[in-house]
């Protein structure tokens, strides 16, 4: 039991933090029906530019952390202005493939700026793990759950409440019919890119402090995809449900079945559920369905 | 564009001429009496080196290959061999198997009569052309194990240990050390590894020792890219709980492992890391030295910062009027291996030059690499022969203990003979 | 294909269909043809010719998922998988059971394409981006099997040597040898994409990609055509794979992740959706160019002010690659074929635009 537990509890904070990854990916995708290949990139711009203000430059954390927000929503504004206005009205495989071709250019850039060895992005949180009976909890997943659901709680409030996020909401339900009204979709596509920013450090600083920032913080990119296909595409309350979901059942898959088949079950069984799922709701648990009249 | 081609090395000859002149022209001229640097009087001989810069193991590659280039240079710089500069075709393929083939056939026609095939992938994609071709391609510490058998694999040279060797050597190491402190019984053994192919050779191996000597072995694995191992890790502790583990990891998951085991509360000192998994990044990236504390690592190579190879090539620096690569002490594991690699290298040609004389083909490199007994440069032991191509597979252990790895076991082999009844089967 | 269309207006649906549009096409074809068979591989360096190969097999792939994600609308971020299957088909063929080349390839062809009909089944259900991500799961689970079943992996790291390939007598031993029997495969590729886009069968599968409720009204039974158009996509990619095996020499898991599958659907929508050229365009684009960028490169190696030359290179190189996939959409999202399309059609009445 005692082991059930372990794997659970850690599976589920686990899917949360996964969902801090799927949230970037999904506020681009509801808003501009993007989908974003760069989301791994973009997270590890960010914990290189949190340990280069904190290591080169001598910044404390907390404004080092800053700083990378400021500027990862700068760069979420130019890369909207620069390269995907352009592509505004477009087939949006093209704008696909721009995010393809910027996760190319990141992981070049990043090493010529910053080298290729391995950062550690400290964040000065206790080193000893919370521990209650034999279940180990170590601190950053606690701080990335809370981060996790701090952000959530933000975005509902700004999509809910404030005049932007339901602008936001207009242009994903219907781009034409939202311009029509006099909504400036490159400005709410501007926005949403800029939110994509704020999660990417978000992600950077939890995913940063658990395995240090280098260019395998990229590769949680491909995490995400069968959290946001369980959780729905679009929905941002899905990233959580999905996360939870993938994050417990490969835990306790992995845990009590690795031994039978060799091992890997972690790899696939989310996919598996997710095909699973797939085949009950083509959209997902919580995404938005497509009705088609003839 | 062959007009263009030809024009290119002459115009790069001229760039770096100029270059370097401008760089003489700045700097006082040394004192003297340190050694001016022989110039090589030969034919050039090629050679041809693989390694990643952008792909999944460029933390490993860049120094790698800085150590290989820093050695090559150290031996030109003192008149190369027999008066023969090495010339190193450098070519970086970004872990990928397509562009490991381009680099091969680039070495190929520029005249190389051996390469290093850097990565498992890459290394399984140019085996079947390097004997074709009669190309010597060397793999330290990865790449396929059975190509120690000399007579299946004329031209593929694992050198110093292949993961079969790395395997049975971590298993001899816990078995010692259950003995030493007086344990009885046998341990239980965890493996946790990567599952890629690199990480699945091993368990073959594993399996058929642990059978014989009677122990229990479980497998974990870890799918890549290995970034997350919670579900692993609380099953080793809270359910298989293990007495050792011999982690195969990586990439970014040795420093992962580190940290989730020392979480969980498993001590380090129970755990031993083959060759990939035991780099300075590895603990550094886990949290740190006094983090890792007592955690083993596997190495084929010495390692340290104070061997005398290493001072030569902070000489030959310092008599260039420039500071050596920190690579060298900051990732001095992955430097040292591309030390290793460029000396045996340097060793086979020097053995393939007195046996045969210049001009030296693939084959007569195949020879003199064949013809190393003992230690080389200081860094490798091996006693390599035309049926054994792995050189008997001797590895050192290291302990993080007090803030570097520190010898804890010098150069052993563990179960040779189960090795060998696997490489020739 | 670089003809003028000048003064071109064709009248029956028959003329619009035809594969060669103008006259001189033909002229133009065969001069192609002769280039690439008796110029090409002889004046260009050794290195251009392991470039040429390499792209010639991921022409034969590119044209296949062009066809189901161009022509069909089926987007697939696993078509490694399919290439792994014929891959592995292959080598296992060889290796054991001793068939000879030509069998080897279209055995890896047909295993790949039932495996696709199974991967594709859950496109009766899902759509768009869904499916793609249920193709990625293919990808996936397919490199699992091939890790951990010994039977299909081979044991050794999950990689089969094979021998080279041979037909009768001749050997395709060297690079030129390799490079023709690639170039054959890649004529017979083009051919048939063309073929099956210009056909019945084409047209079903555009009517699907442009409306998939249309379609079925119009009496196009989506459920068949969307499965024959995995089976035909993954019989592509598995000849590619295939082709891929007996030309690099062995058949390694490593080869065929889901780098390559993106690589993949990076070419098609670099090169242009919905068009056979445009896959090649895009094929040639994405192997081609990071090889020629390090030749480019090359040339300021010595006025760099780094101490890694070759590594910097590299990194750069991913810099420049990255910048241009970007640039090249900017200026035309539907791909390099459609900016071919653009130039074209500036020249067609050039110089009297008016």
């Amino acid at each position: 039991m005692d082991f059930f537990l372990s794997l659970l509890v850690k599976g589920l904070t686990l899917g949360c933090i996964y969902a801090l990854v799927a949230l970037g990916f999904v506020l681009i995708y509801k808003a501009t029906s993007v989908i974003n290949f760069a989301v791994g990139e973009m997270m590890m711009l960010a914990g290189f530019l949190i340990t280069a203000f904190v290591g080169l430059y001598g910044l404390p954390l907390a404004a080092a952390i800053g700083l990378s927000l400021l500027l990862m929503v700068l760069f979420g504004f130019v890369l909207e202005r620069g390269v995907l206005r352009p592509m505004i009205g477009r087939p949006v495989i093209g704008m696909i493939m721009a995010t393809l071709g910027l996760g190319i250019f990141l992981r070049g850039f990043a090493p010529v700026m910053w080298g290729v060895d391995k950062k550690n992005l400290d964040l000065m949180l206790p080193a000893q793990p919370l521990r209650l009976e034999s279940i180990v909890v170590p601190p950053v997943d606690l701080a990335g759950v809370g981060i996790t659901l701090f952000l959530l709680a933000c975005f509902a409030y700004f999509f809910q409440r404030t005049r932007s996020g339901i602008a936001v909401r207009a242009v994903a339900d219907d781009q034409q019919a939202a311009m029509a009204m006099g909504i400036r979709v490159s400005t709410v596509f501007a926005l949403s890119w800029a939110l994509a920013g704020i999660t990417a450090v978000a992600g950077g600083v939890v995913w940063g402090n658990k395995i240090g920032v280098d260019q395998y913080l990229s590769l949680l990119g491909l995490r995400v995809f069968p959290v946001v296909i369980l959780g729905g595409l679009d929905s941002i309350a899905g990233t959580i449900i999905g996360g939870l979901v993938v994050g417990a059942s490969e835990n306790i898959f992995g845990g009590y079945f690795d031994k039978y088949v060799g091992g890997g079950l972690k790899d696939f069984v989310p996919y598996v559920l997710m095909l699973l799922v797939l085949m009950v709701r083509p959209y997902g648990l919580f995404g938005r369905e497509v009705i088609e009249r003839v | 564009m062959l007009r263009a081609r030809r024009f290119w090395p002459l115009a790069l000859v001229a760039a770096v001429a100029l270059f370097l002149a401008a760089c003489e022209g700045g700097e006082e001229q040394p004192a003297t009496g340190t050694p001016r640097a022989q110039q090589p009087t030969g034919a050039p001989i090629t050679i041809g080196m693989m390694y990643d810069g952008t792909g999944a193991t460029q933390l490993i590659g860049v120094a790698y290959k800085a150590g290989f280039e820093d050695y090559i240079n150290l031996i030109n710089s003192k008149g190369g061999i027999d008066g023969h500069p090495i010339n190193v075709i450098f070519c970086e393929h970004g872990y990928n198997a397509d562009r490991g083939v381009e680099c091969y056939e680039n070495q190929k026609r520029g005249g190389a009569i051996g390469t290093v095939t850097y990565g498992t992938p890459i290394t399984a994609a140019v085996i079947g052309r390097c004997n074709q071709d009669q190309i010597v391609c060397t793999f330290p510490g990865y790449g396929s194990a059975a190509a120690a058998n000399g007579e299946r694999f004329p031209y593929g040279f694992p050198i110093a240990a292949s993961y079969w060797s790395q395997a049975g050597a971590a298993v001899r190491f816990v078995l010692d050390e259950w003995q030493r402190e007086g344990k009885s019984g046998k341990p239980k053994i965890a493996y946790l590894f990567y599952d890629n192919p690199a990480g699945n050779e091993p368990r073959e191996v594993l399996r058929t020792i642990a059978q014989r000597e009677g122990l229990q072995l479980e497998e974990v694995a870890v799918p890549a890219p290995g970034t997350e191992m919670s579900s692993q890790v609380t099953r080793i502790t809270q359910s298989i709980r293990p007495d050792w583990v011999i982690t195969h990891l990586f990439g970014s998951s040795p420093s992962v492992s580190i940290k989730a085991l020392k979480e969980a509360g498993f001590p380090l000192n129970r755990v031993v890391a083959l060759v990939w998994g035991s780099g300075d990044a590895d603990v550094e990236a886990a949290g740190g030295w006094a983090f890792a504390e007592g955690y083993y690592g596997l190495q084929f190579t010495a390692i340290g910062t104070d061997l005398p190879v290493l001072r030569e090539i902070t000489e030959m620096y310092r008599s260039q009027g420039k500071q050596p690569p920190d690579l060298m002490t900051k990732n001095n594991v992955y430097y040292m291996r591309g030390v290793a690699n460029a000396a045996v290298m340097v060793e086979g040609i020097r053995n393939a030059l007195r046996q045969k004389g210049y001009p030296i083909t693939g084959a007569d490199l195949k020879a003199g690499i064949e013809a190393i007994r003992g230690e080389v440069a200081g860094v490798v032991n091996l006693n390599l022969s035309a049926r054994d191509h792995e050189g008997g597979g001797s590895v050192r252990i290291y302990q993080v203990r007090g803030g570097r790895w520190q010898l804890a076991r010098d150069w052993f082999q563990g179960y040779r003979d189960v090795i060998e009844s696997f490489v020739y089967r | 294909m670089i003809n003028r269309e000048c003064g071109i207006f064709r009248t029956t649906y028959q003329a619009d269909m035809s594969l060669y549009g103008v006259p001189l096409a033909r002229i133009t074809v065969a001069a192609f043809a002769l280039f690439f068979a008796l110029v090409f591989p002889f004046v260009v360096d050794h290195k251009h010719l392991v470039w040429a190969n390499f792209a010639g097999i991921s022409i034969v792939a590119a044209i296949g998922l062009n066809l189901l994600t161009g022509y069909t609308g089926q987007i697939s971020i696993g078509h490694a998988a399919f290439m792994a299957t014929g891959g592995y088909t292959a080598a296992i063929m060889t290796t054991r059971a001793d068939v000879p080349f030509w069998v080897g390839l279209i055995a890896g062809g047909v295993f790949a394409s039932a495996y696709g009909l199974i991967v594709g089944l859950p496109s009766v259900r899902v759509k768009g981006f869904y499916l793609a991500i249920a193709t990625l799961a293919a990808q996936f689970i397919t490199e699992w099997i091939i890790n951990h079943v010994e039977w299909i992996g081979g044991g050794f790291q999950a990689s089969i040597i094979v021998p080279p390939a041979s037909l009768g007598p001749v050997r395709f031993d060297t690079e030129l040898e390799k490079y023709y029997l690639v170039l054959a495969l890649v004529v017979l590729a083009v051919v048939a994409g063309l073929n099956i886009a210009r056909s019945r069968l084409g047209r079903a599968f555009v009517a699907i990609r442009d409306r998939d409720v249309a379609a079925e009204i119009i009496g196009v039974d989506i459920f068949r055509y969307k499965l024959l158009s995995f089976m035909i996509s993954s019989f592509f990619a598995g000849v590619a794979g295939a082709l891929y095996v007996y030309y690099v020499g062995t058949a390694t898991i490593e080869a065929f992740q889901i780098s390559r599958s993106i690589e993949i659907l990076a070419m098609i929508i670099i090169g242009g959706l919905g068009s056979i050229l445009g896959s090649i365009f895009g094929a040639v684009f994405v192997v081609v160019l990071p090889l020629a960028l390090e030749d480019i490169l090359e040339f300021f190696r010595g006025v760099l002010p780094v101490t890694d030359i070759d590594t910097f290179v590299s990194q750069l190189k991913l810099m420049v690659f990255g910048g241009l996939i970007m640039l090249f959409l900017m200026v035309e999202p539907e791909g390099l074929n459609r900016l071919w399309r653009n130039v074209k059609d500036y020249f067609r009445v050039w110089p009297f635009s008016y």
